[in-house]
């Protein structure tokens, strides 16, 4: 988990991650910095995150994308 | 006919709620059905078949991919088999049946919608290389709210195919999905769900019939006294643009932008209401657009189902194809975290705002439109690093009230350009439009009385100050969350009735019909 919110740091350094719940709601990650972060994710989880799963409710919360990359790497 | 017509708010809604009412729970979906082929009917006549042809088309689609799917999981049943490869051999199959039924429900689209378009172009391109034929161009009628069903139709096929719905086997069910009568003209643009409230047969209770009116009240507020009262403005400076001073060229554009606000949103309001009366909850489709931070949020708020669509079907399968997924990874290593996925999302973009400007119609005007959106979107992220770097080295607080007014005013000047193009009849009248704003700009026209001769009186202009003043503060008050529904039905009865029939008496006095004010038609019924 501390390895992604380095990444979400990385991406968007204003925003307290450990207590936002509403990443994508409330207009912290837009389109292209979730594209950023797909592809972050997928290098540092080695998961492939399909298409479906980019809904706001995977992408709100760091507990969230969290619950998205153990459920993937599971399915692997 | 428009949502705010007599007919439908007197006549037609009136008389659905009652007979839905008698219908037993079970059978009401019968009623909501046959109300909305009636609906449709009366909006599009015989055009009705393209939607019953487009439901079953759904239909036999969901249930060929049903059929692959549980053929799929009998053949990984058998010993000695490849898994992967049997379900590798079925997706393919599936992917052909999904290709085909996508082309033929562009086709469709295509063939109402962009052929006169396509045609004219191809007969300019034969013109320009001195060739005398032309194909004949005839005007075709397309089925009311086609683009809207459409769109709803392919996400149905798309999520089918992905594995996030399963297919419908209830032929009813698709069919109220796409035909559901408060949506069909002017969406939302729904996606499928098959435990949808709209498959309940609610009761019409207390609550959902007062929550119901009075947001269909206050839509007919935005649409009747604010829409319909800037449509002679609009008429008269779109007709005539470049005769006039640069000031009323822009006071005619910013007319238009406040009042294709109020019309689609008031619409919208008045839609959601009249599904809410049936219990069924609608998606929403604006959050306060005006007061985002850039161009990009504002169309995350404005028409929000259209810019989900493209964002979940095209945005996202474009840029995270395996092809451009890998594209990123190497941008990302040459240009960095923020311009190697602009490079590659850009791409994407490009695809979504090419097909965003083109759904709204079919013509060059309207791709102007997508391109001129797309080209600020890419220039407010190319630039965001930099903007963030000049005002944290000029120490300004970019969350202060003072930069967000700005950020207002900035946002509020680029929206009302685009929507002059948008407008205009064509593309070249939206530049000759565009420039006259720049011809003899005075602001002496607020005083001389020119306003006073677009064909609205001093009255007209005060009681448009006053309302979009109310929208302006409840808009302000929802953005803060301060949920004023809620305030308002928890009011006793006798201020809450109070407070309803003088906002009815509101739009009844203050409304702009009667001679001298035109009701405009329903802006994005025609799209």
């Amino acid at each position: 988990m501390e390895k992604l919110i380095e990444i979400l740091e990385g991406l968007n350094p204003d925003v307290d991650y450990a207590n936002t719940k509403d990443l994508v709601d409330g207009h912290y990650l837009d389109s292209l910095t979730i594209l950023s972060l797909v592809s972050e994710i997928e290098d540092e989880f080695d998961v492939e995150i399909p298409t479906i799963e980019i809904v706001p409710n995977n992408f709100n919360s760091v507990e969230s994308l969290w619950k998205l990359i153990t459920k993937l790497q599971k399915d692997e | 006919m428009s949502y705010l017509s007599n007919t439908y708010l007197f006549l037609i809604l009136p008389f659905i709620v009652v007979v839905y009412s008698i219908f037993l729970k079970k059978y009401r979906w019968v009623c909501l059905l046959v109300a909305s082929y009636a609906f449709f009917f009366i909006i599009s006549g015989k055009l009705l078949l393209c939607l019953l042809f487009t439901t079953i088309h759904c239909f036999l689609y969901g249930l060929v991919i049903k059929k692959y799917d549980a053929d799929c999981a009998l053949e990984q049943e058998k010993k000695d088999i490849d898994k992967k490869e049997v379900k590798q051999k079925f997706k393919l199959k599936k992917k052909r049946v999904l290709v085909i039924s996508i082309l033929i429900q562009v086709a469709i689209l295509f063939a109402y919608k962009y052929m006169p378009f396509f045609l004219g172009n191809i007969n300019s391109i034969f013109a320009w290389f001195g060739s005398d034929y032309q194909f004949k161009i005839s005007k075709i009628i397309a089925p009311i709210g086609l683009s809207f069903y459409t769109l709803e139709a392919l996400s149905y096929m798309i999520d089918v195919f992905t594995g996030k719905i399963e297919a419908e086997t209830k032929v009813y069910k698709l069919a109220l999905f796409l035909s559901f009568f408060p949506q069909t003209m002017e969406g939302p643009i729904a996606r499928y769900d098959k435990d949808s409230s709209l498959f309940e047969g609610n009761n019409i209770t207390y609550k959902n019939l007062c929550f119901g009116l009075q947001r269909m009240v206050w839509g007919s507020f935005k649409k009747i006294v604010i829409a319909d009262r800037l449509n002679p403005i609009v008429k008269c400076v779109f007709a005539t643009g470049s005769s006039y001073s640069g000031f009323v060229v822009l006071f005619g554009a910013i007319s238009y932008t406040i009042m294709l606000y109020m019309e689609f949103s008031g619409t919208m309001d008045v839609i959601i209401g009249s599904a809410e009366i049936f219990g069924v909850k609608l998606p929403e489709n604006f959050r306060q657009p005006f007061f985002s931070k850039n161009i990009s949020e504002f169309w995350a708020r404005w028409h929000i189902t259209l810019g989900a669509w493209f964002k979940d079907y095209i945005f996202y399968p474009v840029s995270l194809a395996k092809k451009m997924k890998s594209l990123t990874v190497k941008a990302r290593h040459k240009l960095g975290n923020h311009f190697g996925p602009l490079l590659t999302g850009s791409i994407a973009l490009s695809a979504v705002w090419l097909l965003n400007g083109l759904w709204h119609g079919a013509g060059w005007n309207y791709i102007f439109f997508g391109v001129y959106h797309l080209f600020l979107i890419i220039l407010g992220n190319l630039f965001e690093p930099y903007m963030k770097k000049l005002s944290d080295k000029f120490h300004i607080d970019r969350t202060k009230k003072l930069y967000r007014a700005f950020q207002f005013v900035k946002l509020f000047l680029l929206v009302v350009i685009g929507e002059l193009f948008f407008r205009a009849v064509t593309l070249s009248d939206g530049f000759r439009l565009f420039f006259s704003i720049f011809k003899g700009f005075t602001l002496k026209n607020v005083f001389d009385g020119t306003l006073m001769n677009l064909g609205l009186d001093g009255y007209d202009f005060v009681v448009l100050g006053i309302s979009i003043l109310v929208v302006f503060v409840m808009s302000l008050l929802k953005e803060k969350d301060i949920d004023v529904r809620e305030k308002v039905s928890n009011m006793n009865i006798v201020a809450r009735w109070i407070l309803y029939l003088s906002l009815i008496m509101f739009v009844v006095i203050f409304g702009a019909y009667g001679p001298g004010y035109q009701a405009i038609d329903p802006i994005y019924a025609n799209y």
